[in-house]
């Protein structure tokens, strides 16, 4: 017990302790930004992945760590896509998925939102033209925003989100 | 037929007259037979006392355009710690049959379904020919490793189901889980039944990430595949590229200078590291356990902080090139490492001392999913998973690679198979690791870190790779094609292996301990579905 309260004390709040992001945020207009408004305080993300390497979810989970801690902007994890705002969809749908993230699409309720995370998602990356793969992301269902990267880091998909619910300084 | 290897002189002993062929590839010893034969000898590879070879690695290669045949390897680890030995058999013309080795050797199950699938060739007496890798979705007669397969082939889409195996009884039902899971991870199938509580039957429905590497490979040159090799399983990008890199070292010839091969070695056991402490973290997690996740999470992720400050890369992607490494650390950035690795041990080891004093924690681990010795030894289980079933095997000690051989390496072994023994298992390697980054550190050799001027591989030639990844032995093999291309890239992440004894794992145990024991063995989907 002693020992438990010690160690936190100790560690003390490691929350923002990293660099800030590089990369430019993306805009978010017209159709998105209206289906956008009304998740500016809370949006609940269900991730699917399409086939990614894992590198995507790795830096997804990196989000809801100490360090990053995105539920204090309002952002978490939902386990089914019924109780989701918005899917972050990795990978280049692969010929197996494809069916799987249709359901997840429709399993959504309305308004939804649909975020393509790293290079595969964006335009199959290295995949692009494999027999295995139909993708990318948005020629199965709309893409309201694009994050690009191999993996993007934690800070790339944290901005882009906030960018997405309006809550960019 | 010059052979000094043991294990070559008794096959001969036994089979002199049946063997077409011994030859050494790269110092690998090649044994060819003819496919006839082929289960006869394999068997007795496996089940002499004196070589107990489990099969580690089964591929294929489709020879053509250059020849209308087919190869078969088969890759056996001997003994404990022991040598490796090649069989090899040739399928001619339009011969598609061939004779399986499953009803013997159960690590050969997936491989043979596998090699069906990509090649279209058939292990006649395979107790179990439904597809593996295809989907039943997928057009009849699609092989997609063969030639003439064009690899931007569009599919058409079919119907089909696939056929579970099923139990059936009063009380008897089936709870069907995945493809997309309730976490952030990867996708996949998990079929259960179950009478009550406990777990009468596990099945697996994976590929559904197959995005067609090894074909992708085809259209790579030897020199360029290391990036492709990153994106076999994300979390192991270094693991794998440093795997396919060395299998084209040794195929053009060349060494990575020694400055290079202890840069790998520091950046290899950097990525175990992560994934370690990232995983006893996942594990508490799963028990609810959410403080040590918290603690582990935040461990992890300034290690991977540290990786990008190093590289560039949080995943230590683009370091490795054939012939070497790209980055180069500074004697600033070797003091930064050790530095925040004493803080991190120092840091970790008051929370494991946490951990092992928490009796609700050591409950639900303790005799939770316990893999025999015995059923990882079948199956041919490697890396962490094994060595907490007293499978004492480690690359890195009995294949040295990169620095390996310069530093003594205590493998820790746990016999109890248990979810703890796992847990077990990755905090010693915690520890061992960064004490090898410490002595890597201590002797890092001056000078260049990459080898100038690639030497063209000769069609045909092929080399094999293996690396000790956080998860376990990764293996590599690639045959040069013409013009430096690669001909046939075959990757093996250990989970390809791990996967199956899974479904023997959780046998007995609850559904709601399947989640626990799931993260325990912490597979890749992406380095299995390919």
């Amino acid at each position: 017990m002693f020992r438990i309260l010690r160690k936190s004390l100790k560690t003390g709040i490691v929350t923002g302790q990293h660099d800030a992001s590089s990369a430019s945020a993306p805009t978010v207009a017209g159709e998105s930004a209206e289906k956008a408004r009304s998740f500016r305080r809370s949006l609940a993300i269900r991730e699917v992945d399409t086939g990614s390497c894992n590198g995507c979810e790795m830096e997804m989970n990196a989000l809801m760590n100490p360090v990053y801690d995105a539920e204090r902007f309002g952002i978490h994890i939902a386990a089914s896509p019924r109780h989701a705002d918005a899917l972050v969809v990795t990978g280049p749908v692969t010929v197996n998925m494809e069916k799987a993230l249709k359901d997840a699409y429709r399993a959504t309720p309305d308004p939804k939102l649909v975020i393509a995370l790293g290079d595969c998602a964006c335009d199959c990356g290295m995949f692009k033209g494999s027999y295995a793969v139909t993708g990318p992301v948005a020629r199965h269902v709309p893409v309201d925003v694009k994050v690009p990267g191999c993996p993007p880091r934690p800070a790339e998909i944290m901005q882009a989100l906030q960018a997405l619910m309006g809550q960019c300084a | 037929m010059e052979d000094t290897s043991e294990a070559v002189r008794k096959i001969i002993e036994g089979f002199g007259s049946i063997v077409l062929n011994v030859e050494r590839v790269h110092g690998l010893p090649v044994v060819k037979v003819p496919k006839e034969d082929l289960p006869t000898i394999a068997h007795f590879i496996h089940t002499s006392p004196s070589l107990r070879g489990t099969l580690s690695l089964q591929w294929a290669v489709d020879l053509r355009p250059g020849e209308r045949r087919f190869q078969l390897y088969y890759l056996f680890s001997l003994e404990e710690r022991g040598d490796w030995l090649v069989l090899l058999t040739e399928l001619a013309g339009d011969d598609r049959l061939f004779h399986s080795i499953t009803p013997h050797i159960h690590a050969a199950k997936w491989y043979e379904r596998e090699i069906r699938d990509m090649f279209g060739l058939i292990a006649q007496g395979h107790p179990d020919l439904r597809r593996l890798v295809r989907h039943e979705h997928w057009p009849k007669g699609t092989h997609p490793l063969k030639k003439e397969f064009p690899w931007n082939t569009v599919l058409e889409r079919h119907q089909g189901q696939y056929a579970f195996r099923h139990i059936e009884g009063e009380g008897v039902f089936e709870v069907p889980v995945g493809p997309i899971h309730a976490g952030i991870i990867e996708p996949g199938h998990f079929r259960f039944s179950v009478a009550g509580e406990p777990i009468m039957q596990l099945e697996l429905r994976h590929f559904w990430k197959h995005r067609g590497v090894e074909k992708v490979f085809e259209n790579l040159s030897l020199v360029n595949g290391a990036s492709l090799a990153e994106k076999v399983s994300g979390d192991t990008s270094f693991g794998h590229s440093l795997c396919y890199c060395q299998a084209v070292e040794t195929l053009v010839g060349v060494e990575a200078p020694p400055r290079a091969r202890y840069l790998r070695t520091i950046f290899l056991e950097l990525e175990r590291l992560h994934n370690h402490i990232g995983d006893v973290g996942a594990i508490c997690n799963d028990t609810a356990y959410t403080l040590a996740h918290a603690h582990c999470a935040r461990m992890k992720e300034r290690i991977m902080q540290l990786n990008d400050r190093l590289t560039g890369s949080r995943f230590l992607r683009g370091v490795n090139t054939v012939g070497g490494v790209t980055v180069n650390l500074w004697p600033y950035h070797l003091d930064e490492i050790v530095y925040e690795l004493d803080e991190i041990e120092e840091d970790f080891t008051e929370l494991t001392r946490i951990l092992f004093n928490n009796a609700s924690l050591a409950d639900r681990l303790e005799t939770t999913g316990v893999l025999k010795e015995r059923t990882a030894w079948d199956h041919g289980v490697m890396g962490v998973v094994g060595r907490a079933s007293n499978i004492n095997r480690d690359v890195r000690r009995d294949h040295p690679f990169a620095a390996y051989k310069d530093f003594t390496l205590k493998v820790p072994v746990y016999h109890y198979g248990d979810v703890r023994a796992r847990m077990r298992v990755r905090i010693d390697e915690v520890h061992e690791s960064i004490d090898l980054i410490r002595q890597a550190y201590e002797r890092l050799p001056e000078g260049a870190i990459t080898t100038a001027g690639l030497p063209t591989a000769r069609p045909g030639d092929w080399a094999l790779s293996a690396v000790e990844g956080w998860r376990g032995e990764i293996l590599y093999f690639v045959m040069a094609g013409q013009d430096g291309m690669i001909h046939r890239c075959k990757v093996r992440d250990p989970s390809f292996v791990n996967w199956p004894a899974i479904q023997v794992a959780v046998l007995g145990n609850i559904i709601p301990d399947f989640p626990l024991i799931n993260k325990s063995f912490n597979l890749s989907y992406a380095g299995n579905d390919l």
